[in-house]
């Protein structure tokens, strides 16, 4: 018996070396190679095809496969084929997952092609290429950008007879509009109001004068005053009823019940524009306003980076399509099929154009007050601490001061790991 | 069927209230299904509106239009079968072998081996993952159609199921062909494996049901993004209409339907193959 | 398992005379596809992760050896304890599946025509991909517009969110555990009774006995071994569960889900969520663990309930 499971385990194991021997040819430049370029949403994918058109165009060596992974697996095939050597060419990186890819060398070092294509930096926003910058390196060249703002349906405020929201709400405006547009009879609520951090508490908490992560990333800052105040902004608002619960919110997401009609306000970032566009039942009913202010104006902003993988069979094409996704004609198409707000500076406007019912400026303006989203230590782990520990001061249970205390304690010791 | 024959006379005045239970229970069974058609001809506002209408008002096909043009239905399919196609006929050979093995041939160490097989039925399917990766990468067969199918060519529960099906078999036939100077395995091919079809068909039903539903392992070894089945489609489909629920559940009809039809079509020998298995105990 | 060969001493099928020599190049041609194929894509990565639940093993990267300390941290994390509790329930509630199951299969073995139909009925939701099941229950068990709650009003009884509540979704995902496993179940008991010899019946229905009492003293004793089969697979397949949880809870912001994971939905996120392979490799092995103490379980107490002709 023995000797058969040997026999067994050589063979499976002889098969494995024989095949692992054959040889893979490198990508010399000049021969006919193909990228992979993945992303996680359907709704980009026809813009990022067309990227990939114009580059091939230019560079009919390279050929680029526009691939789309359901969000729900992407992380996982990533992280996989990252590991195994296999991962896409060239895919989209979020500022959370970025340090555990940075830190593991999976990533291209932008470093050279930044300077050998002379692209300025300064073209992209600050917050938003330093969330992609480990050890002085830049990772990742910035797609798009984001920023925060109301988005709020205008026939559900006509019908409450309450005046739009505009860039001169503060807090009170806006609890006060939440509480008058809610209508029990009618199903409307006046906000939605989930545990969201990156629309939600995190600009609040910058409102009120807090740091959510303080600046070496080392403590978090949930439990201070200002932290405080800021989770209250929407605690107060489930108290008042002026929000759905947190279990309509989960059975249906906070935007589904603001495209479905059902509350009249909704604080996110710019990537709904397209869907809202794009929804028949929206038409002339929704527009955007900045976020009301606090003691100040904030909103945290974030973007997606195109990254690269170490691992690729082809490096000096793949710099060369990087640099193709960094530069501005990459970032016009994006914004002239209405995608994204693109992270390269000055071509926006034809995103503005492209939907001009909106007022979407808004998002643009809000940069001058924007901080990147924390994004430090381990983000994911943290990250989904917050529905845990806050649950409980959203639906009243808990003290939200409480809450706060112990969410802030579980959160500084995922950052005290490293 | 002779037995309820048997029985009709004295007591069909007591099934009509069997029928009613069973009744009741099935329709626990399909109301879900029931609701998922009614709702795939409703229009986004209807389905969300509290409480629901239960008939659809417009009866609109909208939703299948949506699903078709959005997932490349036929092409995903065509993956959807080709893996289902490799991994049944796989699997049914290896397992059929080893089953055989484990019934008819005595070695040593048989039922260590054995032992160990069904150990494997106990280890959560998620922890194979990135082993069974490496594995299909060092055998450069990444992005080819039997990556999707290779590990569920080996199953301990189908080697069970076929150890199962010819332990019951009486040995005559065995003898009688052995004696005419038959191999093993030319009394294993034309003799014991014809006799264990609906066991082969209770197995290929259950395999191509597993093969259909695989979701993560698809995506993992195609990493150039070929070769995306149906589930893709469908868990893409949940991303981008999160909201749209008539659009959510006319992929989640469609994308059902072949395999409902394979099994109707296969499910005589199917429910016969399961009962045959001695699976019983 | 085991009892299905103690159960056919009667068939010495290749039992029988000694074994010779050529037999067991045989049985290795015949053994070795399947047992390769076990070793490599199986056994192997199964021992690399109980190698894992002894490391540090970040997504990328070397691993350092830690010894024990996932183990201890497993057991001093609340998180894991409530995922174990998640799981066990859940299995407990699937497992009134059983005798649902065992009462059905009773039924339909009973009534002549419709007997196929009955079981086809049944066996849908075993042919229907799980995203879909995942899609229609949650629609279903929506909260607002979900038909449970619209069902449950016409009778006057107030509607809970079922899959945002965590004091309900372990039950809500039971009741799906059941709905998806009855066809399974069905078929398998069902097979098992067509195999009680109907003289025993006969005879008992001359001694006077029930319909009632014959279920009870006939059916149940001589159908053991296939509840017992069921009832095996039931609590792996429960343990193993995470399909309905990653499904059904994983939309943005889902309040529910901190306190509704199961063991797997834990190992997948510590693994490939939060980069923590290690501690991921060491809740599998724990719930490996577990799934065989539980399984070891059964066949010790099946000796006093198992009834094997």
């Amino acid at each position: 018996m023995k000797r058969r499971w040997i026999a067994a385990t050589a063979l499976a194991a002889a098969v494995t070396l024989l095949s692992a021997c054959s040889g893979q040819s490198d990508g010399a430049s000049g021969e006919k190679v193909t990228l992979t370029y993945a992303n996680w949403s359907e709704d980009q994918t026809p813009a990022m095809q067309q990227i990939a058109d114009e580059f091939q165009k230019a560079n009919p060596d390279i050929t680029i496969k526009v691939q789309t992974l359901p969000w729900t697996e992407y992380w996982t095939t990533l992280q996989v084929g990252a590991a195994g050597g296999t991962a896409p060419d060239a895919f989209w990186m979020l500022a959370d997952h970025f340090r555990e890819y940075a830190k593991g060398g999976q990533l291209v070092d932008m470093s050279d092609t930044v300077k050998a294509n002379n692209i300025d930096l300064s073209v992209y926003p600050k917050a938003v290429s330093d969330s992609y910058t480990y050890d002085g390196k830049l990772f990742a060249l910035p797609k798009d950008f984001d920023t925060n703002g109301i988005w709020y349906n205008k026939a559900l405020f006509d019908a409450a007879g309450v005046k739009y929201p505009d860039d001169t709400w503060t807090w009170q405006d806006a609890q006060d509009a939440a509480k008058k547009l809610t209508d029990p009879a009618k199903g409307v609520f006046g906000i939605a109001a989930p545990i969201d951090a990156q629309g939600g508490f995190y600009n609040t908490i910058l409102q009120a004068g807090g740091s959510i992560i303080n600046a070496d990333g080392t403590a978090s800052d949930f439990g201070s005053p200002a932290g405080v105040e800021g989770l209250k902004f929407w605690t107060d608002l489930q108290a008042a009823k002026a929000s759905p619960t947190l279990e309509q919110l989960s059975d249906t997401e906070a935007v589904s019940m603001f495209e479905n009609q059902k509350v009249a306000m909704y604080f996110s970032g710019a990537y709904w524009a397209l869907r809202f566009h794009n929804n028949a039942a929206l038409k002339g009913k929704v527009d955007v306003a900045p976020l009301p202010q606090g003691v100040k104006r904030a909103t945290v902003t974030s973007g997606i980076g195109n990254a690269g993988y170490a691992g690729s069979k082809h490096p000096e094409q793949l710099k060369k399509f990087l640099a193709f996704l960094g530069g501005s004609k990459a970032a016009e198409i994006q914004a002239a099929t209405g995608t994204v707000l693109p992270a390269y500076k000055g071509t926006q406007q034809p995103w503005l154009d492209s939907m001009p019912e909106y007022k979407l400026q808004v998002f643009i303006d809000a940069t001058d007050y924007s901080v990147p989203l924390p994004v430090a230590g381990n983000a994911s782990e943290w990250q989904g601490l917050a529905t845990q520990y806050l649950g409980p001061a959203w639906s009243g249970k808990k003290p939200v001061a409480d809450a706060a205390k112990e969410y802030q304690t579980a959160v500084d010791q995922v950052l005290a790991k490293k | 069927m002779t037995e309820s024959t048997l029985r009709r006379g004295p007591r069909r005045a007591r099934r009509w209230h069997l029928h009613l239970i069973l009744a009741a229970a099935a329709a626990f069974m399909v109301v879900p299904f029931a609701w998922q058609l009614l709702t795939v001809f409703k229009s986004t506002a209807e389905v969300t509106r509290i409480p629901p209408t239960i008939l659809p008002h417009g009866w609109s096909l909208h939703a299948f239009e949506t699903f078709f043009d959005t997932v490349p239905f036929w092409s995903m399919f065509a993956v959807s079968a080709g893996a289902l196609v490799l991994r049944v006929g796989g699997q049914v050979v290896v397992a059929a072998l080893a089953g055989y093995a484990f019934a008819r041939i005595p070695f040593r160490g048989r039922g260590l081996l054995h032992g160990l097989f069904l150990a494997m039925l106990m280890v959560p399917s998620q922890l194979f993952l990135i082993g069974q990766y490496g594995l299909i990468r060092d055998l450069e067969l990444l992005d080819t159609l039997p990556a999707l199918a290779i590990p569920g060519l080996f199953s301990a529960f189908g080697t069970f199921l076929m150890r199962q099906a010819f332990l019951s078999m009486p040995d005559d036939y065995e003898e009688a062909a052995r004696l005419d100077g038959a191999n093993p395995f030319q009394v294993f091919w034309h003799i014991m494996l014809p006799m264990a079809r609906p066991t082969v068909a209770a197995l290929a039903v259950l395999t191509g049901l597993y093969s259909w539903n695989d979701l993560l392992w698809p995506l993992i070894v195609s990493p150039s993004g070929e070769n995306r089945p149906l589930s893709v489609g469908l868990a893409g489909l949940q991303g981008q209409f999160g909201t749209d629920y008539p659009t959510l559940m006319a992929g989640a009809f469609v994308c059902s339907i072949p395999l409902i039809t394979v099994f109707l079509v296969l499910q005589r020998q199917f429910f016969a193959g399961i009962a045959g298995s001695g699976i019983k105990g | 398992m085991t009892s299905s060969a103690t159960k056919l001493p009667r068939r010495p099928s290749g039992r029988r005379g000694g074994v010779s020599a050529p037999n067991g190049w045989w049985a290795l041609a015949f053994i070795a596809p399947a047992t390769i194929g076990l070793l490599a894509l199986y056994v192997w990565p199964f021992l690399r992760t109980v190698v894992d639940s002894f490391q540090d093993v970040p997504a990328f990267g070397p691993a350092t050896w830690v010894g024990t300390d996932n183990y201890t941290a497993l057991l001093h994390d609340p998180e894991f304890w409530q995922a174990f509790r998640n799981s066990a329930l859940y299995t407990a509630i699937v497992l009134l599946g059983v005798p649902i199951a065992i009462a059905l299969a009773a039924l339909i073995e009973q009534v002549g025509r419709g007997r196929a139909i009955y079981r086809v009925l049944f066996f849908l939701p075993v042919v229907t991909l799980p995203v879909a099941i995942g899609m229609v229950w949650r629609f279903i068990y929506n909260g607002d517009f979900g038909l449970l709650n619209t069902v449950l009003s016409w009778v006057g009884v107030d509607g809970q969110y079922w899959v945002a509540d965590p004091r309900f979704t372990i039950y809500a995902f039971g009741v799906v555990g059941i709905w998806m496993g009855l066809g399974i179940n069905l078929i398998i008991l069902g097979a098992g009774l067509t195999a009680i010899p109907k003289a025993v019946y006969e005879a008992s229905a001359l001694d006077g006995a029930g319909r009632v009492r014959q279920f009870f003293r006939i059916t149940v004793p001589l159908l053991s071994p296939s509840i017992f089969f069921v009832t095996v697979l039931s609590v792996i397949g429960a343990l193993q569960m995470f399909d309905l949880n990653f499904i059904m809870l994983r939309g943005v912001n889902n309040t529910a889900l901190a306190d509704s994971k199961t063991i797997v939905y834990l190992f997948y996120e510590k693994a490939f969520v939060q980069f923590h392979q290690g501690y991921g490799a060491a809740i599998a092995v724990v719930l490996l663990l577990v799934i065989m103490i539980a399984t070891a379980l059964q066949f010790r107490l099946q000796r006093s309930w198992v009834f094997y002709d």
